[in-house]
């Protein structure tokens, strides 16, 4: 056996159950799910009747409770089953979640707190003010280790093929880092400015703000980012590691050879970048057209790689890998993407004015003359490329027809880019077929022919035709975008291609057969998407690094991310949300485009500001990396995971508490509407040593109140909320709030609502007197209702019941709700095999409370504290010691074999 | 004070957008909650959050006592990273 007893939850009863247990030589497991344990005792201000502080009596118990020899406590933990097993012991599965941070190395500092970029409500302090993700519960908190906020990993950063922390570059611009942000993404790609524009953004189709009223502009924000870098003149803000004396050759300088390049130097490889064309960039600098894409811009990022240290040679193409090894390279890696153009199959394909569409792309870009103006243009095929060369060919001054098989809503090409096509003029002929090509000797025709099917039954690409259904376009140029591939011809011995031309690497190491050689991109993969490629690119450095330091590839461990977050779950955190409409696509579109400037504006800072504001914080934390470049004691580990530990124990105690009764279900009082409407445990932070405020203030404008209201029983003996119990503590906090206000407040003036003040228990009643005489007024009366004036007061109109009922209004600066306790229904579905009886108001039943409190319907589990029925500290801790007592017995039992 | 009441959540998370707008506030000299709303053309329960967390984190302190009308100044801290 592991342990002789399994205390569940650590407030005041479960510490109280532990230490007592651990004191008698029991070995105990206590469970957590909170990051700290203390429960809720140690977040009030002080105990009543004593007036204490609650802090000085917690932190002790919680101290002992950590630190006892036959005490194991497992915090931010949650049990998960407990079954009985053959021997009669049980069998405990718990998930331990992750921390994301090494509790032995974290020292407490909150550094990572004063770094992070997410805020979100603070619960230990009532949701009153803001915590971090990056987070240590409280400053009492045992133990006092912080913990990363990260349910799942944000849908924008989930979807990114590329690995980039998208969430993370968006929480730094909202956050106004923005050399923070340029520098995050320089952690997965040098391509920063060319992904601003020319990525096709899928983290934008996954944002779950696309749901309300669109999309973050998450590709528009990162390239403001880096236009704001490249603007400012910074240097690179990213260290390589010191070379380690090995090299690596980068044949290719696409996004995926570049980003290779970038990942192996950051390493400490030496890396050179062969080129084959006159520029870096493959298709950035080649064939994208720069009025998506500068070429100043691309030649911006590829400045990044030159400045720490990676040296690219264009002009120079390579067809010989195994020269390179010769040469000393310890590894090569082939990334020359599809240069190569599909070819029609047609008549007239060779005719003069006869092109492809890569060949087009790269002479426009490159500015090469094109002589089109005034001419007539087809192109063919109904691809991104296709719309990039129709596009481009008005910008040159032709007329452009544009022919593909598919129809319109089955091709390839983003629907967005086809509209802006057609809204440049481009002329759409969709579900056409090329037969021929007319001369003679130049292009003067092209033949076409109905297209009746692209694609078979099986989804594969079949084109039928009709070949009765003709058509012909007169032109003087054809350009031919239907498709293009790797060319891995002069290869062979070293990359065997494989039937589509595409490099034969292993699909996850991206290891060729001879071992040094690896491929990446494109040229492995097949025509892609540029993104694809930059994380084609990162996965083949990992796989080069581990193979040049000889360790496994262990391809699972690369790029490790959590499971998505859902959109729905996002949006169900909130209760409303305002409406943040998107701004202006900031495109220019027009009908006669006459030359190759950037159509799309860059966001201005403003812009940007609030593009980034509109994001939700799906994952919570956003993966800035803030936390783990600030960390002194390099604690912050994201690649954490949840455990499953297994343990048998001898008996359970639950002592899993109690939950507040949510204030908004009584409308009437306005809580969640009226800024100055509190709970009972709001102002009991509000006046604890580590409050939230600096003072007793209320939350609508700060301001220190002067005249203080009490609703005692809000959620107790109430049915229209299906409550008749009394809570039993909400008079007496109320009564010790009361004199703590006019000690913090002693202009204050202090109102208490109530049906009947009950205060059963030594000093109890003596307590209330002392709080009446020090000025509280106690007014028999039930609330009607509350309202809110102008200036955030609140009119509490209520019946004044020893004035003959009469109804009355007065007005204050704040209301407190003393809320009640309700039943923690966590523990209804915990044990399998056995019921764990409830009673009817859903506490953890007892078999007999007057004669064997603490003991349930289950042999061996017994409760303990508020999880059985309200009760304030001293009774907590009273029942705590008789379920103490009834499990010790039990375990002895167990051990004689009773 | 009656417009609408957005979600805790929502307000709280627009605390770093709001920051810089908060401390240019504050760079002119201490401020009330009422005030630094006035100026950011916000509701003061939401300025409150801001200048709340704001202080948790150490970029804004409360300076003096508080004011008749029984509001504190808040003054921004020079701190690293400012």
């Amino acid at each position: 056996m592991d342990y002789d007893a399994l205390v569940i939850g650590s407030g005041i009863g479960g510490m109280e159950s532990a230490l007592k247990l651990g004191d008698m030589g029991y070995k105990v497991l206590v469970v957590e799910r909170e990051a700290s344990i203390g429960g809720k005792m140690i977040l009030l201000s002080k105990v009543f009747p004593t007036l204490d502080c609650a802090s000085c009596i917690s932190t002790p118990k919680m101290a002992a409770t950590i630190h006892h020899p036959n005490i194991d406590v497992l915090t931010y933990a949650e049990v998960e089953k407990i079954s009985r097993d053959a021997g009669g012991h049980f069998h405990a599965v718990v998930r331990k979640n992750p921390r994301f941070v090494d509790e032995d190395a974290c020292t407490g500092c909150q550094q990572c707190e004063m770094a992070c970029t997410v805020a979100v409500p603070d619960q230990f302090n009532a949701d009153l003010v803001a915590r971090r993700a990056a987070y240590i519960a409280f400053p009492q908190a045992v133990p006092k280790k912080a913990v990363i906020d990260r349910p799942g990993t944000s849908p924008c950063t989930f979807t990114c093929p590329a690995g980039i922390k998208a969430h993370g570059y968006v929480s730094l611009t909202r956050s106004g880092e923005y050399e923070k942000a340029f520098n995050l993404i320089l952690e997965t790609t040098p391509l920063v400015g060319s992904l601003g524009r020319a990525c096709f953004a899928p983290c934008e189709d996954e944002c779950s703000r696309g749901s309300l009223e669109g999309p973050v502009p998450i590709r528009r924000i990162k390239r403001f980012i880096a236009d704001t870098h490249y603007a400012s003149g910074n240097p690179v803000g990213v260290e390589p590691t010191a070379e380690n004396g090995r090299r690596v050759a980068v044949v290719g300088s696409g996004p995926a050879g570049l980003t290779a390049a970038w990942q192996l130097r950051l390493l400490g490889y030496g890396v050179k970048v062969f080129e084959a064309a006159p520029v870096a960039g493959g298709a950035l600098a080649l064939t994208i057209p720069a009025y998506r894409l500068p070429g100043e811009v691309v030649a911006q990022d590829v400045g990044n790689l030159v400045a720490i240290g990676v040296e690219i040679e264009t002009n120079h193409r390579i067809d010989d890998l195994e020269a390179l090894h010769r040469d000393g390279f310890d590894a090569v890696l082939l990334a020359t993407g599809t240069p190569r153009a599909a070819r029609l199959g047609v008549e007239g394909e060779d005719l003069k004015g006869v092109v492809p569409s890569l060949t087009f792309l790269e002479d426009a870009k490159l500015g090469r003359p094109q002589h089109l103006r005034g001419k007539h243009v087809v192109v063919v095929g109904g691809g991104n490329v296709a719309i990039d060369a129709a596009r481009s060919a008005r910008r040159l001054g032709a007329t452009v027809e544009q022919v593909c098989l598919e129809r319109r809503h089955e091709m390839p090409a983003f629907a967005w880019e086809i509209e802006e096509a057609l809204a440049e003029g481009v002329a759409l002929h969709d579900g056409w077929g090329v037969a021929a090509l007319r001369g003679p000797g130049s292009v003067q025709a092209i033949e076409l022919k109905r297209c009746t099917a692209v694609f078979d039954a099986s989804g594969r690409f079949s084109p039928r035709y009709d070949e009765a259904d003709r058509g012909e376009l007169a032109c003087d140029a054809v350009i031919v975008a239907i498709g293009m591939g790797p060319d891995t011809a002069g290869f062979e011995g070293t990359l065997a291609p494989r039937r589509n031309r595409t490099a034969d690497v292993h699909p996850e190491t991206l290891q060729g057969g001879v071992p040094y050689v690896f491929a990446c991109g494109d040229v492995a993969l097949g025509a892609t998407m540029i993104t694809t490629a930059v994380g084609s690119g990162r996965r083949a450095a990992y796989m080069i690094d581990r193979y040049l330091q000889g360790q496994e590839f262990d391809a699972a461990a690369f790029d490790l991310r959590l499971p998505k977050v859902e959109p729905e779950d996002v949006l169900r955190r909130q209760k409303s949300h305002s409406e943040k409409p998107p701004g202006a696509s900031g495109k220019a579109i027009t009908n006669q485009p006459s030359d190759f400037w950037e159509i799309e504006a860059p966001l201005t800072e403003e812009e940007a500001h609030y593009g980034a504001g509109r994001c939700l914080d799906c994952g919570v934390c956003s993966e800035c990396h803030e936390c783990v470049n600030t960390c002194p004691a390099d604690a912050i580990h994201l690649e954490m995971r949840p455990e499953t530990i297994e343990a048998q124990v001898g008996a359970v105690i639950v002592s899993t508490g109690f939950r507040l009764f949510p204030a908004d279900l009584k409308p009437q009082y306005g809580y969640g509407r009226y800024k100055n409407v509190i709970t009972g445990m709001q102002m009991d932070r509000l006046l604890a040593p580590t409050r939230p405020y600096n003072s007793v203030l209320r939350p609508g404008d700060g301001k220190v109140p002067d005249r203080i209201a009490y609703v005692m029983c809000t959620g107790s003996r109430d049915q229209t909320v299906g409550n008749p119990l009394c809570s039993k503590i909400c008079c007496m906090y109320s009564i010790k709030q009361n004199q703590l206000i006019m000690g913090a407040l002693p202009l204050a003036d202090v109102t208490v609502f109530t049906i009947d003040v009950r205060t059963a228990g030594k000093g109890y009643d003596e307590f209330y007197v002392q709080a009446a005489s020090m000025g509280t007024n106690f007014i028999k009366g039930r609330i009607a209702g509350i309202r809110e004036r102008e200036n955030g007061n609140l009119i509490v109109r209520y019946e004044d019941i020893e004035h003959e009922g009469a109804t009355r209004e007065e007005e204050f600066d704040l209301v407190v709700l003393a809320v009640g306790v309700q039943p923690n229904l966590d523990t209804q579905a915990l044990f399998a095999g056995d019921e764990l009886a409830h009673d009817a108001y859903y506490y953890v039943a007892e078999t007999d409370e007057d004669l064997s409190p603490g003991e349930t319907s289950i042999a061996g589990v017994f409760v303990a504290g508020a999880a059985a029925g309200a009760k304030d500290i001293p009774e907590s801790i009273l029942h705590a010691g008789a379920a103490v007592a009834q499990a010790a017995a039990y375990i002895e039992g167990m051990k004689v074999g009773v | 004070m009656t417009e609408q009441t957005r979600d805790v959540r929502e307000i709280v998370r627009e605390e770093m957008l709001r920051r810089r707008e908060i401390l240019e506030v504050l760079a002119k000299g201490p401020q009330t909650v009422p005030a630094i709303a006035v100026a950011l053309g916000v509701p003061a329960h939401e300025a409150m959050y801001w200048v709340m967390g704001l202080r948790k984190y150490g970029w804004v302190a409360e300076s003096g006592d508080a004011d008749e009308e029984g509001h504190f100044l808040y003054r921004a801290i020079e701190r690293k990273g400012a």
